[in-house]
């Protein structure tokens, strides 16, 4: 092994040593940008910090003053909320899409880009065309509505419909769960699907037997995937359309924590309820894991 | 290596291929593209609309809209061209240095042994659990030491590090599928692991470096919590912010929020158009391309 020797003329380096470079810039911030940062701010949950004097220790105060927080408990109800019905419905929706286009029929591709397209769409600009929609008196989906001779809601103003108008419009902006349907449909090999056919199922029981089967892991990341973006993540269009309201509807946790740490200079309490998204995130990821299991057991009779 | 796997599309066997079908299976997922359309083609004709003038509530006297000077009008209200040009400069410093370290990393991590990169991967996954409004926390109290609050320095931070965990696994998920002789044989021929990342690794990848490269583009471009955070003088605000002004300077007047909302979509919207041909075909983890 003389030849590799020289020829690294220019930096004396081993071959470790360069990977170890290689990897140093993800490494540095893995730990400075993510971990550090993360544990920090569980550590704060447990403290009273306004940003300016230091932090002083407070044990679970944070949670009891949550536990009392009306807004709490609205904000933990519009989270489950949308963990229960939108992301599901979001997953449902870019599997069906993905089965519908993914044999290569003429057309397909165009069809494929505009139910990409809402995706590339910017939070904020999207916010703002959605706060258009609904408009409830010059908004087209009302407009709409009113030709057709049916009630005409007041959407983001009423409490009961923010939240499930909210939910409406994520189910557009499904691309990337899309395309990892996509990218899982292209891996189930041809003779499968030949031998079912050849066994006389027809498309229905293909999809059922074969492909949602073999699909399972995809369906399982996107899910997963989904559930973290939407609790921890985005809350962008609620900050725009509703702030969080008619009467805290559309408070989402996240939000909550925000409006607590950065409105509020209470980033105790902010940590205090981040820690409790985590906790519950990582309940509802369990359960999911659970039903992923069971499925799989009964698709295997 | 993909000879047993269909190259694209292998569900032949449910397609219908009867006329009849395929009228229907057009039919159907037309009127699904078009409802997918809908809200971008409501924009661009509302931002068209004149400004103050009672939007027309049913459909009879339909005519197109063409107030045009709409858009002049939105860039003497706030300085959207400067806005403009801040998003453009952040996204492009951004992208070819997430690029680079994402790519970088992934490559790192196909050629450690099987026990660190168990590890690492373990790690990088756990990290996108995350919450990110956790880290903006302490972030901004990390980012207040460093002096980089109100400097572009705290939004390119995440790019020294590929931005996200989730874009070094996929890069990782990309350089698996290359065989592992090919890189052997590289280093036996003397290549440095720098060499084989920029001339063998890299120009295999492409698919992916383009996904990734897009996706990196559209989360910095749409960006808006982060410059909310760090950002304080207004001539550094990025296209979001304008955005967030222009709604707050008056929240009713439609035609000019639409316009706003245009020119912030409109360069992701070319940019996904030009590439959604490979970007769509769903094969970023196939290496090699036949």
């Amino acid at each position: 092994m003389a030849a590799p020797q020289r020829a690294r003329p220019w930096l004396l380096l081993t071959h470790r040593q360069a990977l170890g470079l290689m990897l140093l810039p993800y490494l540095l911030g893995l730990v400075g940008l993510i971990i550090i940062p993360a544990l920090l701010a569980l550590g704060l949950a447990f403290t009273q910090y306004d940003g300016l004097s230091l932090p002083r220790w407070t044990g679970w105060r944070n949670f009891t003053l949550l536990f009392a927080d009306l807004r709490f408990w609205a904000a933990l109800k519009n989270s489950l909320f949308f963990a229960g019905v939108a992301v599901p419905l979001r997953g449902l929706g870019a599997l069906a899409l993905a089965l519908l286009l993914n044999p290569p029929r003429q057309g397909a591709g165009f069809y494929r880009a505009a139910i990409y397209l809402p995706t590339v769409i910017p939070d904020v600009a999207y916010a703002l065309i959605w706060l258009w929609v609904f408009n409830p008196v010059y908004g087209p989906l009302n407009l709409l509505l009113i030709n057709l001779g049916l009630p005409a809601p007041v959407w983001l103003v009423d409490p009961d419909l923010a939240k499930p108008a909210l939910s409406l419009m994520s189910l557009f902006q499904i691309g990337e769960g899309f395309v990892i349907v996509l990218a899982g449909l292209q891996t189930i090999p041809r003779e499968v699907l030949e031998s079912a056919a050849l066994d006389g199922s027809n498309r229905w029981q293909v999809v059922w037997h074969v492909i949602l089967p073999l699909l399972t892991p995809w369906l399982a990341l996107l899910t997963v995937r989904d559930l973290i973006m939407s609790l921890q993540n985005t809350f962008t269009p609620a900050l725009i359309m509703t702030g969080g309201g008619p009467y805290y509807a559309t408070l989402f946790l996240n939000h909550l924590a925000y409006e607590e740490a950065f409105d509020g200079f209470r980033f105790g309490q902010g940590a205090a309820i981040l820690l409790l998204i985590v906790v519950i995130s990582a309940a509802l990821l369990g359960g999911l894991w659970v039903l992923i299991q069971r499925w799989g057991d009964q698709s295997d009779d | 290596m993909t000879k047993n796997q269909a190259p694209s599309g292998l569900v032949h066997q449910y397609a219908p291929r009867r006329p009849k079908g395929r009228l229907a299976f057009h039919v159907f997922a037309g009127s699904v593209a078009l409802v997918f359309l809908l809200p971008f083609v409501w924009m661009i004709y509302v931002s068209l609309q004149t400004p103050g003038v009672t939007l027309p509530r049913g459909f009879e006297g339909f005519s197109l809209p063409n107030a045009w000077h709409n858009y002049a009008r939105i860039f003497e209200m706030l300085p959207l061209g400067r806005y403009l040009f801040n998003s453009f400069l952040v996204t492009g410093l951004a992208v070819p240095l997430t690029l680079i370290t994402a790519s970088w990393a992934g490559f790192a991590l196909t050629q450690l042994s099987a026990r660190w990169r168990r590890r690492l991967i373990l790690v990088s996954v756990g990290a996108l659990l995350a919450p990110l409004t956790a880290l903006w926390l302490t972030h901004l109290v990390l980012f207040t030491w460093l002096g980089l609050i109100n400097t572009y320095g705290a939004l390119l931070a995440p790019a020294l590090m590929g931005s996200n965990p989730l874009f070094v696994l996929l890069f990782y998920w990309a350089f698996r599928r290359i065989p592992v002789e090919i890189f052997e044989s590289a280093r036996l021929d003397g290549a440095g692991v720098w060499l084989t990342w920029r001339l063998i690794a890299l120009p295999l990848v492409r698919p992916a470096l383009l996904a990734i490269g897009v996706l990196t583009f559209l989360s910095y471009w749409s960006d808006f919590i982060h410059p909310l955070l760090y950002l304080k003088s207004q001539a550094l605000y990025t296209l979001p912010l304008g955005l967030r002004q222009l709604q707050q300077l008056d929240q009713t007047q439609w035609p000019l929020l639409m316009a706003g909302a245009v020119v912030m979509t409109l360069p992701p919207v070319l940019l996904f158009l030009i590439v959604q041909h490979y970007f769509l075909q769903a094969r970023w983890f196939s290496a090699i391309e036949h």
